[in-house]
Formats: C-alpha cells, structure tokens, sequence
C-alpha cells in the first residue's frame, strides 16, 4: 500500500510541479482555429504587434477545434477567452445566443474602427440588426484556379478575356481535349453551387428566415453543373480533383484563394486565378467566408483590456498585410488598396469595386445547416446516383429538421430578451 | 516418418504465411514512409511509384523548423510524462481492481463488474461537456492532471486483466491461503507475476492510447507549451481538406509514432520474454 | 493498515472484513470510474430528453427526441438513425470475425517452436495501429488512387474504389484491419502463453493434428481473453466513425454513412449543435452495444460449459 501511497503522492506533486502560470491579467487571449500556416502567420503578425510593446500584448492559441471548444467554457461561464476570431455565419447564431458582446465601445473610441475602413460584405457579416459584432480579418473565398499551359494547348485563353468563364464556354470544350484530361474539377462544389443560385436570383432564406433549398434556381444551377459533368468535362467520381489540378490533367480548379500556397509547391504548375464559373459574363459571385473578430461573453474582461483589444484592431487594421501571405484577402482598406497587396494573387478580387462586389458571404443563422445538407447530397447529385428533384428536397427536409430543433432554445432566450 | 514430415510441412506454412501477411502489412507502411520524402510535385505527378524520384528531407524540415509557435521538443517531453504518469497509475488501479473482480469474493462482485462494463460501453459523445465541467470544478484545467486522470475511470482495460486472472486455476489462491498468505500477497506474489505479458500489453495499450489522443487534450489544455505532441501537431496541420501536403502529413505522422514505436520494440523485449519465463514455469 | 488483512481471509468470519476489504482493491478504480464516466453518463442520459444546444442549459422535452428517431418516419432523424445504424452493423459484420481470427491464426503460427523471428514478425502487424488515422486514410486513398495508386495500375483495374460499392466498404474494411490486428494479437500470444508444450506434446503423441490440437487444447485455455477481444472489437467497432469519414465521408448515397458519423454531426457538426437528439442517438446505439454483448457472453460461457 504505501508504495502505491508513494507514487500517488509522488505523481501528484510532480504534475504540481508541471503547472505553469496560465491566465494573464496583463494579456490578450485570443483563440483562433488558424491551424496549418495560417496559424503561423498569425504568430508571426502577434510578434510583430507584441514588439510594439503595446499595454496589452496578445497571446495567440489555436484551437483546432474552435467551436466545440467555446461550447464547452461558455457552459462553465469561465476560461472564456478575451477575443476571437469566429467564421461569418456563426455570428447570427451567437448573436442570438447572447453568446458575444457589441464592438459599439471599442468603434467609439477607435475611429479606424468603422465600416468605411474594410471590404464591405465582411463588415456587413459582423452585424446584426443595427449593432456591429465583429470585426474583420479578411475574406476567403472560392476561386477558379486555371492552369495557363494547358488554356494555351486548347487555345481558351480567349476564355479569360472577360474575367469571367462562362458554362457555355466550358461546354464548348466538349470533345476536344485528351484522353485523361478534363475541363473543370469537383473541388467545393457545394460553394459553386451556392454561388450559381445567387447568380440565377436564388438564395438559401427568405425573408422569414426559413431555409430554401428545394427551389427553382438551385435546381436550374445545378442541373448546369450536372450537364458539364455528362459532357465528360468533369473530372470523375471518385477522382481527387485538387490532386489532378496538380497533376496537370484539369484547365480549371474551382477551389479556396488559400490553395495557392500549395499549388506554388508545386514545380512547372503554371497557374492563375480568375471568378468562379457564372452564366454570363455581368452576373457573377464567388463565395466565400470571413474570419472575425469577437469578444464573447465575459464579465470579466475590464474596460482597460477592451481599449486593449481596440488598440490591437487598430493596429491589425494598418498593419495585416503579413496576413496576405496566407493566402487570404485582407479586409482592411489600407491594406488591399496598397501596392504591397498588388503582388499577391488573390488581389485579383480586389482590384475593381465589380470584383469586390461579386464576393458573397452568406450570414444566415443557419448557413452551417445548409452547407453540411448540401455536402451530402451534392456528389451523388452531380454524378447521377440521385435525381436533383431528390437531393434538394432531401436536403431541404434535413435542414428544416434542424432548424426546428434549434429553435426550442431560441424561444427561451427570445423570452429573456423581451423580459429585460 | 508421416509426423515429422507434416511438422515440417506447418512451419514452412507458418513462414509462408507469415510473410506474405507481413508484406501486405508493410506496404502500407513503406508506402508512407517514402511518400514523406517526396515533394508535392512527386506525389501528384508521377504516377504510381514507390520510391521518390528525388529523395528530399523538406517536409520534415517543415514540420520540425517551426518553432515559434510549436515547441515541439516541449511537447515530447510534455507528452512523455503525461503518457508515462498514466501508465504507471493505471496499471496499478487496474491490476487491482482486476483481482478484486476476478479473484476475491463478495457480494454482487459480477453483477457489478457487468453493470460497470455495461455503463462504459454507451458512446460517450456528448460527455465531453460534463467531463469538462468536472474537471473545471477540480481545478485541472491547464494542468497534466486534466489528461492524466480522466481516462483511469476506463473499464476495459481492468476487464481485459480480469480475463486473465480469471483463467487462473483457484488452486493457487487457496493453497496460498493454507500457508497463511493475506489476499495482498497472494495479489502480489503469486497474480501479479502470473499475469506479466497481459500486464506488459494492457501497458502498451495504456501508453498508447494516451499518446495518440489528441480531442480531449485540446480542450483541457489551452496553454500552447502545455500540449501534449500528438495535439501539437494536430494544430499545424490545415484543417481545410483541399489544401494537403501529403508528404508533411505523413512525416508529421511518422515523428509523431517513433516514440511509441519505439516503446513496443523495447517492450516487446520483455514481452517475449515474460512468454518465454511462463512457459518455463510450468512446462 | 497491514492488520486488517490479517487471518481473515482462509474463512469468511469477520463480517467487517468482508464487507470492506475488496474496496481497498476496487476503491480507487471504482472512484475514477464514478466521477468521469458515471456521472458524465447520466448526464448524457439526461440530455437525451431535452433540447440542447451545448450552450444554454437543456431544456426538457421528454420523449421527443426518442419519438423523432424511432417512430416518425417522415423526420429525417428517423432515417438517419435507420441508415447510419444498418451500416454500423455492415461495418461490424464485415470487420470483427476477421479482427478475431486473423490475429488468432497469425499468434498460432507465432507461437509455432519452429518459427524464429517471432518480434519482427509481430512488430510489423502492430505498427500499423500506431499510425494517426489521417495519415492511415491518405495512405490508403493513394494505394486505391485510380490514377496514381499502385493497385489500378499493377491489375489494370478501372475501378474508382472510394465511390462504387462494394469497394467503398472493402478500403474501410482493408484500412480498420490493417491498424487493428496487432493489439488482439498481442492479447492472443500472452493467453497462448500460459499453455505449457507438454499438453502439445501430449497429444501429438496422440496423433493429434494442428486443427485438433488448436480446437482442443488452445482455444479452451484462452477462452477468457478471447471473450474480451470479442467484446471490445465489436463495441469499437460499433463506435466506428474516423475511417468511413475520411476514406468515402459516408458515400456513394450515404451507404458508408455509420451512425457515429450522424451522431457527432449533429452534436459537434457545422451549424448549431443539436446536442439533445445526439444524446438521444447515443443512447440507443448504447443499448444496441450493450444487448450484442451481452449475448456474446451468454455465448461464450454456454459454449464453453
């Protein structure tokens, strides 16, 4: 027994011992669930501001999984971090959880703070009603990705003269190209197809706020994208698109501005970037999310950090153009419009307001819904192993049965509210 | 002359056998490994071939040469101690525990083995929220202990040694007894050093499973240089499916097993042994 | 301390004694086991009649959710559950059998006298599992890669695995047993162990052949563990979710869609956790677990009497 007692005692006190301090009054906890490269630009934009020697120097964790993580302290009430950045359609849910606090403070004594100074649709994600939530990071978004040698070989370099490839332009490929070649890969297919819906007048809500996804216009996109894929244009089920992007075998890649870090490892691909595939050449979006900043819920964060955390804002405001080389675009004003920016790629989207206004960020409460409905559908869709008619009244069916479990909670809160 | 000819005729079989499994095995595995040293452009590119077309040491690089915001030598050393604390406890909560369920008698001793068996077998998907909740309340949150402790409550490590001491004659026990001996010696003296090989598994199995879990350790532990290797490197690898370096995955993969590779060779020492020893005893 | 121990044991006569001294060898187990899986169980018990979206604090709805998944077929829990649990059980038929007898026969071969070179052999079946499931699924995806992988390209075979069944379900199957095998085997060779070669030779004196020797002698002796490794491979099986995630995500149709895939979507998936009807998910698939083994118990000791 007492060698048991002994190990015990001996394993308790080491571990003692291992703790280190953790929790800084003096610092900034931001969590972020920027794994990957991404979480290292991060880090190495944090050393950048820390060497400022601000008041308040931020602390940088990555969480890789972000969300179920602030689940679990937000039903603890404590270890609630004093910022984070969240993705643009968690802010409605969270809003109406009364899960994050209003930027109001922070934008009135911060005057960069104020929507004049970023890309527009990723402030509009940060609010709700009138009250700013977030601030944003940046946009990242769908990208149709284009291998240069082998538009040349098919000569549809003429293609990109608009900026805009067409379906007609894609289909027009139809049994011209090599054997093992293709025109257009699967890669976020779901996004292009939101994407399609939007450019035909469609939507994923109406006004109420209930889902649509049994309609009209996602039935015609889609359908679009299926008659690309029966013209033997697409690459097939069951093939890894980015991989044959890579491997040279596709003309265009519909993916994220983020994968250009790992084309460019890539020896001799020979890529550019241009807008996801449209109808026409006026009509066109490419879809994206934002990452943002948001304070949640916490009483203990005092007015001294918030000035803090406005100072850092302030300061990523003017000085995030280290963030473009993680592939994304940066949201602030004064970053994109600079010259430095200019030699990324994906300044592609903001180099006109008409770029800037095809990036769409959808902030319906329950986009996470819509996206994991569509997800499961969409490749048995796309490769004829359902109807379109039954994906999306399946899909619609799923989602419509989420919703109306969430809402149980929200009645509850919505009552707080209205007591208040 | 028919017997010593199909003895033989068994072991060529056993070899045969052994090595065509071994080799569907380990193809995988070599598979892996060399894919670790290709360049994204190797991997996509060429077709089907084993090994690189240029052998190059830059995804480890990669891994290994971001120190900032990964102290990767910390989280080894973290993760061995972690990993190395549990262990040692759990083999003693569980070879207790096993002759306690296996070996002593008292009232409802198999009912509530089984109850308890039965109650770990529910998934326990969303208990990570009450878990955490009770580790907060005890005060581990950002400590080892929040890693080291939870998984000792497990159940079927202590019915995997109950199994064993199960198979043991009673005979041993009982003549034990004769001679004076209380249940902690014959715990001791006479189970314990019966049961070496499963306890050497059921300690791989322990180590192990700590080593590679990589969920829990994220949500309890939120100070960077506190996280265990497995969790660390889960952070630097992208959590966007389309954006993968395959060759940096697999070499994250492979630094992130050689301590537990590592660990089952040189247990497997003993292991081998203690069968050896076993079989003397009572051969 | 030592004391109590003392003289009590040979006969059953100090009630005190017997009550309590078990507890000093199941105590410290049983308290870990009260506090982190007890309690959180019912408290998952608990969710399972409520609505909760892991935020707020649930909020009870009775029989709902359970309604939802087991009588209303129009709701698309209904049919997730039904699918998701159907190829949980494809899962399990397809992988446990062979989990058991691929590692009792290569631990058999093992324990030949014969065969040297027993470490290597049994090192080169457990490493697999030490490998992070990611890197497993990549490494198989690329193996049945239809245009870079070796299989396609050694027998000119057409086949897109991932996508078509039954191949969607064999890369799973291939990929689980590849990391699977080596701890059962281990648990094999340490009951083999325990067998003394007399009793071999005994009976090869006897004229005993190997299938004899291994029905008559080898199984009985390690019947114990063997009930284990057959337990707990079909309740982690039943908990399967990483492989079929990462190999097909639940393709072609959702015909690899397991019910822990389901399960963890909708309480840790894109969008608000519906936690509640998780639980509920949880529960049932518990029970289903829990019936099989205790019918493989049942089995086992009917068997073997």
């Amino acid at each position: 027994m007492n060698s048991i007692k002994k190990i015990i005692l001996g394993t308790a006190s080491l571990s003692l011992g291992l703790i280190a301090g953790c929790g800084n009054d003096d610092e900034i906890v931001m969590w972020t669930p920027l794994t990957g490269e991404d979480g290292q630009v991060m880090d190495q934009m944090i050393e950048e501001y820390n060497s400022t020697d601000p008041e308040f120097p931020v602390s940088h964790v990555v969480t890789p999984d972000l969300y179920t993580q602030i689940y679990t302290v937000m039903n603890t009430g404590e270890g609630t971090p004093d910022l984070s950045i969240i993705h643009a359609d968690r802010v409605q849910g969270f809003v109406e959880l009364d899960m994050v606090e209003p930027m109001d403070d922070l934008m009135n004594t911060h005057d960069k703070l104020n929507s004049d100074n970023y890309i527009e649709q990723a402030w509009d994600a940060g609010t709700v009603g009138d009250t700013q939530y977030t601030i944003p990071l940046d946009i990242h978004s769908n990208v149709l990705y284009y291998n240069k040698d082998l538009l040349a070989k098919y000569d549809a370099e003429k293609f990109l003269d608009d900026n805009v490839v067409t379906f007609d332009e894609i289909m027009s490929l139809q049994g011209k190209l090599d054997e093992g070649q293709y025109a257009i890969n699967n890669s976020l297919i779901s996004w292009v197809l939101l994407a399609e819906t939007v450019n035909l007048g469609g939507n994923i809500s109406d006004e109420d706020g209930n889902p649509t996804i049994d309609t009209p216009e996602m039935h015609e996109a889609m359908e679009a994208i299926v008659e690309v894929e029966k013209a033997g244009l697409m690459t097939p089920n069951g093939e890894d698109g980015f991989a044959m992007f890579q491997g040279e075998t596709v003309l265009f890649s519909s993916d994220g501005t983020w994968s250009s870090l790992a084309h460019d490892m890539v020896e001799d691909l020979n890529y550019g970037m241009t807008n996801i595939y449209a109808f026409d050449n006026e009509t066109f979006h490419n879809r994206g999310s934002s990452h943002l900043f948001s304070m949640l819920k916490n009483e203990e964060r005092s007015d001294e950090k918030e000035e803090g955390i406005a100072d850092f804002l302030t300061w990523i405001n003017e000085n995030s153009i280290t963030w473009a080389n993680a592939g994304q675009i940066v949201a602030s004003r004064e970053v994109y419009e600079s010259d430095e920016f200019k030699e990324y790629p994906q300044s592609f989207f903001t180099s006109s307001q008409e770029e800037l206004d095809s990036l769409l960020i959808f902030d319906y409460e329950y986009y996470g819904y819509v996206e994991a409905a569509i997800n499961l559908y969409i490749n048995d869709m796309l490769y004829g192993n359902i109807s379109i008619e039954e994906g999306l009244a399946n899909a619609q069916n799923e989602v419509e049965d989420l919703v109306a479990q969430g809402h149980g909670a929200d009645i509850n809160i919505e009552a707080e509210e209205d007591a208040e | 002359m028919a017997k010593s000819r199909s003895f033989r005729l068994t072991k060529w079989a056993c070899y045969i056998l052994l090595t065509i499994m071994a080799a569907i095995w380990l193809l995988p595995v070599i598979y892996a490994l060399t894919t670790s040293f290709k360049s994204q452009s190797d991997v996509m590119q060429t077709g089907f071939r084993l090994l690189p077309a240029s052998w190059i040491m830059d995804n480890y690089v990669r891994v290994l040469s971001n120190t900032s915001s990964a102290p990767i030598v910390r989280w080894f050393f973290n993760s061995l101690f972690i990993s190395t604390t549990h262990t040692l406890l759990m083999m003693v909560f569980v070879s207790l525990a096993a002759f306690g369920y296996a070996r002593m008698d008292f009232k409802y001793r198999d009912t509530m083995f089984f109850t308890i068996l039965a109650i770990s077998m529910f998934p326990a998907v969303v208990n990570i929220i009450p878990n955490y909740m009770i580790v907060h309340k005890l005060g581990w949150v950002n400590t080892p202990l929040a890693v080291i402790m939870p998984g000792l409550g497990g159940v079927g490590n202590v019915f995997l040694v109950r199994q064993f001491m199960q198979g043991l004659p009673k005979s041993y026990d009982e003549s034990a007894r004769m001679d004076g001996a209380n249940d902690f010696t014959i715990y001791f003296k006479i189970i314990l050093p019966l049961i070496k090989p499963v306890l050497i598994v059921t300690s791989i199995f322990s180590f192990t499973g700590s080593w590679n879990d990589f969920l829990w350790p994220t949500i309890v532990l939120n100070n960077v240089d506190q996280l265990t290797i497995t969790a660390g490197l889960q952070l630097l690898q992208d959590i966007y499916g389309n954006y993968m370096v395959i060759g940096q995955l697999m070499a994250s993969a492979f630094l992130a097993m050689i301590p537990t590779s590592l660990l089952f060779i040189f247990a497997q020492k003993y292991f081998i042994e203690s069968l050896n020893l076993n079989t003397g005893i009572k051969g | 301390m030592e004391n109590s121990f003392d003289n009590d044991n040979t006969q059953h006569k100090n009630r005190k004694g017997i009550k309590f001294k078990q507890w000093v060898f199941i105590g410290p187990h049983f308290i870990f086991f009260v506090v982190f899986i007890l309690f959180p169980m019912i408290y998952g018990f608990y969710a399972s009649f409520t609505k909760w979206n892991l935020i707020g604090s649930p909020s009870w709805v009775g029989l709902e959710n359970y309604e939802a998944i087991l009588m209303d077929p129009t709701s698309s829990f209904y049919s997730q559950f039904r699918n998701g649990l159907v190829n949980t059980l494809i899962f399990v038929a397809g992988t446990v059998p062979l989990q058991v007898i691929i590692p009792l026969v290569l631990a058999v071969m093992l324990q030949h006298k014969g065969v040297k070179g027993k470490g290597f052999f049994q090192a080169i079946f457990y490493i697999p599992g030490l490998i992070s499931v990611t890197a497993a699924a990549l490494v198989w995806l690329l193996i049945f890669n239809p245009r870079l992988g070796p299989v396609n390209n050694l027998l000119g075979s057409n086949v897109t695995w991932a996508v078509n069944q039954p191949y969607a379900w064999i890369i799973i199957f291939m990929m689980t047993l590849w990391g699977a095998i080596g701890g059962n085997m281990v648990i094999y060779r340490s009951a083999m162990s325990g067998i003394s070669n007399d009793l071999y030779e005994a009976a090869e004196i006897d004229g005993a052949t190997s299938f004899v020797k291994f029905f008559k002698i080898t199984l009985p002796t390690i019947k114990f563990p063997l009930l284990y490794t057959i337990v707990m491979s079909t309740a982690a099986a039943f908990n399967v979710y990483a492989q079929p995630l990462m190999v097909t995500s639940g393709g072609p149709e959702q015909s690899t869609f397991v019910l822990m895939m389901y399960i963890r979507n909708l309480a840790f998936g894109q969008g608000q956790s519906v936690a509640g009807m998780a639980a509920a998910m949880s529960i049932l698939l518990g029970i289903v677990i829990v019936i099989i083994a205790a019918f493989q118990f049942r089995l086992m000791y009917r068997s073997s009497k």
